[in-house]
């Protein structure tokens, strides 16, 4: 690793975003091929961040704040890699994620949404009080492998049986995996509404996306 | 330190320490020692027929001054000077010590057994690996090492950690090894004057130093120790049920120690230990963790700065498990004295001072980090009011809602730590209900023995040098007792 890519790698393990975009500004004036600079810097960073996560050994903040600071880096290598006209990575697999009609809540489907990006996935948040339709019109308008969706209320968790619905009625829910998540879910509810996971936490989210994706 | 409990006023704590001079020269005390009744009437003192010793206040007083630590520093001493804990006003962390007790109490079977060297090594070894506790001090009495016992166990103590080790003993046969010991380990007999031995041994209540406690006195008032006076005057029992007026005799033991301690050897540093027992007058038991121990813990932090001299008060619980009263005891304990600003505590285990579990030491963990912060107070800076940091989250809108949170702001990333001391291991469950059962539906006791062995498996102390096994082995045969083996 050359000290450039070095200096991006540590700036991302630093959770610092100034350090992030002035290593990677740094860099590439000084040359450094960007996807060198993207899968050995910033990837590797923040695979490792996320491990660590993973494995408890650093706190939530410390992975959202790193995260963004790689997202901020990640930013100036896809200009960089636009103006040379290189072919941008192809993102691990598509994700739509929103939070059902009627809840409000936001953070929790905030973390995964962060995790998830940050572990290379491209991820469509169609934001909260999401009607079951809005997730099967933006699965199929960006070709989504994973439906997530956040159910925090008892009283609207039921629309998260909706969407399944509504998969099936557009006729691409075999195509398509859902994962449900929110203190208002449980194993047995993903089974009740027929959803293909449930995750307890954002951390467990990600390990059943990768999975996912992973078994393609 | 920020929060501050203070239960007497300055005219009170003027009170309770004008009672206590009027109790050494009105009441006196009771002395089973010709040679330091002598040495009394020498300075002045009164005496009767029935050696009792009455302490003339200007005697009490000037002993009190000529006590060098005294508004001053008080250090005990760690193998690793780094790790010494430094008794003052004004002190940065209070200091938590665990006590090494007769019995070892194995959670696992809910039994109680008397303690083996290697349940001493690994309790210590757990103390040396965890920074929230500062030291230990001994008292196993273990019946194999008859009445050397207090060298034995300091030996073990100081092989198994570089924090301090001190020792409560009721046998004088064993001090001189053990200062030899701590001559080797501070470098010589010069450099031990400097970082002295600390030894405890007990008067007798109501006011009353009998033989074995005179004898000690006179062995430990030697410069290289810093003996350590310990009064017991349960409420009811041997001491008024009254808290002023038990109190009050309390600080007349401990004045008279220091004065005899003072004659003996001047310019000696002095600590006082100081538990408050209540007799329970349902089972004729004294115990040592009761409302009266709670009320005791608030005051004894203003009464060590009142003296100038430090107050060790030790904590003991009186459950005999690790269960929901272990906890309502120790926290009950704990919380009070660091919150009225006590320098120094001693935690004994189960069962009042008799027993010692590993599992516990984890508990004491988490209690003294959290009762440190709440000492700590709240700070309060533009910084902490975070004000600019909510403004830039409520300004983060989609469709005419506030989205944004404190999750990802480097305002949380600097405070989160500062602020909440969070654990990095799993000892406090703080897992949703799947999850945890996921883990294995482990109970508190679970996770602290697996955290306990986790520890011992990875933490090794720091070893003595090979001279220091050398001095040690000379020690043995010059005292011809037998090496400490397996």
């Amino acid at each position: 690793m050359s000290d450039d890519v070095n200096r991006v790698y540590k700036a991302v393990l630093s959770y610092e975003k100034d350090a992030v975009v002035e290593s990677v500004k740094e860099a590439i004036d000084h040359g450094v091929d960007p996807l060198m600079l993207m899968n050995e810097g910033l990837s590797k960073a923040i695979v490792e961040i996320g491990e660590r996560f993973g494995k408890e050994e650093i706190f939530l903040v410390e992975l959202m704040v790193g995260a963004e600071a790689c997202m901020a880096g990640i930013d100036l290598v896809k200009q960089k890699l636009l103006e040379n006209k290189i072919q941008v990575l192809e993102p691990k697999g598509i994700i739509v994620i929103g939070t059902v009609q009627g809840d409000i809540h936001n953070i929790g489907k905030d973390i995964v949404k962060t995790l998830l990006e940050a572990a290379g996935f491209e991820v469509h948040d169609i934001g909260v009080d999401q009607p079951a339709e809005s997730f099967v019109t933006k699965t199929v308008a960006f070709g989504a492998k994973v439906v997530a969706s956040s159910a925090l209320l008892t009283t609207t968790a039921p629309y998260q049986k909706e969407i399944e619905e509504k998969l099936k009625e557009a006729g691409i829910r075999d195509r398509v995996k859902t994962i449900i998540g929110g203190a208002a879910t449980s194993p047995e509810w993903a089974k009740t509404v027929g959803a293909d996971f449930y995750a307890s936490t954002a951390a467990e989210g990600i390990v059943i996306i990768k999975k996912v994706f992973e078994g393609e | 330190m920020r929060a501050k409990l203070e239960v007497l006023s300055s005219r009170e704590l003027d009170t309770i320490y004008g009672a206590a001079l009027d109790i050494l020269a009105k009441i006196g005390v009771n002395i089973e020692d010709d040679e330091i009744i002598q040495l009394l009437k020498k300075h002045g003192c009164k005496t009767d027929e029935n050696n009792i010793v009455y302490f003339q206040k200007s005697l009490v007083e000037r002993c009190l001054e000529a006590t060098p630590n005294r508004g001053g520093k008080t250090v005990l001493c760690g193998r690793d000077p780094s790790k010494d804990i430094v008794m003052e006003e004004g002190q940065r962390r209070q200091w938590i010590i665990a006590h090494v007790l007769m019995n070892y109490f194995d959670a696992a079977s809910t039994t109680y057994r008397t303690i083996t060297k290697q349940d001493i090594r690994n309790f210590v070894t757990l103390v040396d690996a965890l920074d929230s506790l500062d030291g230990v001090w001994m008292c196993t009495l273990m019946p194999e090492f008859d009445k050397l016992y207090s060298y034995f166990e300091y030996e073990l103590g100081i092989r198994s950690t570089t924090k301090p080790v001190c020792f409560s003993s009721f046998e004088p046969v064993a001090i001189p090894p053990a200062f030899e010991l701590a001559a080797a380990l501070a470098g010589g007999e010069a450099e031990l004057k400097k970082r002295p031995l600390t030894v405890a041994f007990c008067e007798i209540s109501p006011l009353t130093w009998n033989k074995y406690g005179c004898d000690m006195l006179k062995v430990t008032a030697k410069p290289g120790i810093q003996p350590v006076i310990t009064v017991e005057t349960p409420m009811g029992d041997t001491g008024s049920a009254t808290f002023a007026g038990n109190i009050a005799q309390k600080i007349a033991e401990l004045l008279s120690g220091l004065v005899i301690v003072q004659l003996l050897e001047e310019g000696l540093n002095v600590l006082f230990v100081a538990p408050l027992e209540v007799f329970d007058m349902r089972t004729a038991q004294i115990c040592l963790a009761s409302r009266g121990d709670y009320v005791w813990a608030c005051a004894v932090g203003q009464l060590e700065s009142y003296l100038g001299i430090p107050i060790i008060s030790p904590i003991s619980p009186d459950s005999k498990l690790l269960d929901l009263q272990e906890a309502y005891e120790l926290s009950f304990s704990l919380i009070p004295r660091l919150l009225g600003g006590n320098k120094t505590t001693v935690i004994h285990g189960l069962d009042q001072t008799h027993a010692i579990s590993n599992e516990l030491l984890l508990l004491m963990d988490e209690m003294a980090i959290s009762t440190r912060r709440m000492v700590q107070g709240i700070e309060v800076n533009d910084d902490t009011l975070a004000f600019d940091v909510l403004q830039s989250v409520c300004s983060k809108i989609e469709n005419g809602r506030r989205m944004g949170h404190f999750l990802n702001q480097t305002h949380t990333l600097k405070w989160y730590e500062k602020e909440h001391y969070p654990r990095r291991d799993n000892l406090i469950d703080k897992y949703n209900r799947e999850k945890w059962i996921q883990n294995g539906s482990r109970s508190f006791y679970q996770r602290a023995a697996e955290r306990a062995e986790k520890i011992l498996k990875e933490h090794t102390p720091e070893p003595l040098s090979e001279d220091m096994e050398k001095t040690i082995k000379r020690i043995h045969e010059k005292y011809d007792i037998p090496m400490i083996g397996a």
